[in-house]
């Protein structure tokens, strides 16, 4: 899928040249763990990532961090580099959301190839589930809406996915079914990966019949909450030679970003929704030189089941209005059409936004993922984030080969 | 509607730029900002129209109030302790006839009785001395 647009020619020049990888990662255990503080996880799953590329502290020269939703901080790079003993010559701290941990990987590539560092940490943590006061959850939830036109109606988080789920449902006329279907798929993932939170079984059935959160979504279709921490290293396939890296190496094909609303207020309909998820979706796929059948696996943002619907469409690998059966036939399912989330996603594994959906496709493209969990020899994954109410997004494509 | 002074459920902090609505609602019309350069009316209202005329220049326009839903969402559970207890209430998008949308709840109605396309209007709940918000209801 060649671009006509000169830039992204560039891009994809940059990237082949600069051969960025994902060279090790990291996850601490993910669960219920009180008594650990937000920057306990960043440190202890750098820890763990920086022993994964087995390279020292010290060859770390760049720092990705995010926010803490617990331990506010007004420049949380810097003081995650102090609490963790390093002063790294790039920094920055990336907030856009759910779509944080899919940028990292982009914010990263960015500082390399344009010299600013040569190994980048990228690391996200948070005692969100034991650190979180009821006052801190309330301020969230009126931050992911607007204060003033939308928080005094008694909005919630899940009622704003709700509203997009109820449009989705009339301009498709699609189900519940459709819905929860997709969080049948990610459990059936969890199952299989050893560090997930919830793993035993779940049908339609039960999803439907779970308790009401927000017509029409149901406890099931909405994420967990979780407390850990979870981190990447980004290099260059150069560089990780140097070092002495054993890891196989992921490399970064492509990346994209697009922007819908902050508001759902000022959301005119789907198609502008879509249509942000495409643009950051055809930035990466031209970049990478492919179209969404050249995917062999998806990692995509579910915060909520409607996401996973909306973003296979978006990005191309169904038609609209065509996700829900697609996730019904189990068509998302590892040894399917497209497997999507393999380590069970937001609803199932644990919540550190898309850090896990990174690290899962990093493993699957290595090949080392246990058992009946790792997909068929996979060469190409994308990984999509969003952010907001589905209103902020970033892709990546990853490969097993450097892109060529 | 009644006052209610115990109000306990989260209400707006105005800005100097959103004063003229919660004016407005205050005395039960509904305004909505409109840029002079470009004609168009926007919401949620700001200092400077989000359009590509990026104006000061703005104009209050009272409107209808007449809507319909573009979609909708039955809270089973609210964002604060003050929902406690409540009985399922609908929150919704709405599209206003001058083209704009707003989030607002739909009241005096079974919340199951709620469809996409449905015809509201505006009503007003003064739910404390200084705060009125503007809510719809089914046209009979």
């Amino acid at each position: 899928m060649a671009s006509n647009n000169p830039r992204i020619e560039e891009a994809r020049e940059i990237l082949k040249k600069n051969k960025i990888v994902i060279a090790g990662v990291g996850e601490t255990e993910q669960g219920k763990i009180p008594d650990k503080s937000s920057f306990h996880f960043l440190s202890q799953a750098s820890k763990i990532a920086i022993e994964d590329a087995g390279i020292k502290k010290s060859d770390v020269d760049g720092l990705v961090t995010a926010f803490s939703l617990v331990e506010h901080t007004f420049m949380h790079c810097t003081t995650f580099a102090d609490y963790f003993g390093m002063r790294p010559r790039f920094f920055s701290s990336v907030a856009v959301g759910g779509a944080t941990a899919v940028w990292m990987v982009a914010e990263a590539a960015m500082a390399i190839a344009t010299g600013q560092a040569e190994v980048v940490l990228c690391v996200r943590g948070d005692n969100t589930l034991s650190g979180i006061s009821s006052s801190g959850m309330v301020a969230l939830i009126r931050e992911m809406c607007h204060a003033e036109f939308e928080f005094p109606y008694g909005l919630t988080t899940p009622g704003g996915y709700a509203l997009a789920a109820q449009r989705y449902l009339h301009d498709f006329g699609a189900t519940r079914e459709h819905l929860a279907a997709v969080a049948v798929t990610m459990r059936k993932h969890a199952a299989l990966k050893e560090n997930a939170m919830n793993k035993e079984p779940l049908t339609v059935e039960d999803v439907i019949n779970s308790r009401i959160i927000a017509e029409p979504l149901t406890k099931y279709d909405c994420s967990i909450i979780s407390d850990g921490g979870a981190a990447f290293i980004i290099t260059t396939e150069d560089k990780a030679k140097e070092l002495g890296i054993e890891n196989k190496l992921a490399y970064l094909w492509g990346m994209g970003q697009g922007y819908s609303h902050q508001y759902l207020t000022t959301l005119h309909d789907l198609d502008q929704i879509y249509n942000a998820i495409n643009t950051s979706g055809q930035k990466a796929f031209q970049t990478a030189g492919i179209g969404p059948s050249d995917v062999d696996m998806a990692f995509l943002y579910d915060c909520f089941t409607i996401t996973v619907l909306l973003e296979l469409e978006g990005l191309g690998f169904v038609p609209k209005g065509e996700g829900g059966p697609f996730a019904l036939e189990g068509r998302m399912e590892i040894g399917k059409d497209l497997p999507v989330n393999t380590h069970g996603g937001l609803l199932s594994q644990a919540h550190l936004g898309a850090m896990h959906h990174v690290i899962e496709a990093t493993i699957q493209l290595r090949g080392e993922a246990a058992g009946e969990r790792q997909v068929k020899d996979p060469e190409v994954a994308l990984v999509h984030g969003n952010g907001g109410i589905v209103s902020a997004h970033s892709t990546v494509v990853l490969g097993k080969e450097p892109l060529s | 509607m009644a006052e209610n002074k115990s109000y306990d459920k989260p209400l707006p902090e105005f800005r100097p730029e959103t004063k003229p609505y919660w004016e407005g609602t205050k005395n039960h019309e509904l305004l909505i900002p409109r840029s002079k350069e470009s004609g168009e009316f926007f919401f949620y209202p700001r200092a400077l129209s989000p359009g590509e005329d990026m104006s000061e220049n703005l104009e209050w326009v009272k409107v209808s109030g007449k809507a319909k839903v573009w979609t909708y969402a039955i809270h089973h559970m609210g964002p604060t302790k003050a929902y406690k207890g409540e009985p399922p209430y609908v929150v919704a998008l709405v599209e206003l006839d001058e083209g704009v949308k707003m989030m607002t709840n739909i009241i005096d109605c079974d919340p199951h009785d709620v469809k996409v396309g449905m015809e509201v209007e505006v009503v007003f709940d003064d739910v404390t001395d200084e705060v009125t918000l503007p809510k719809f209801k089914p046209v009979k």
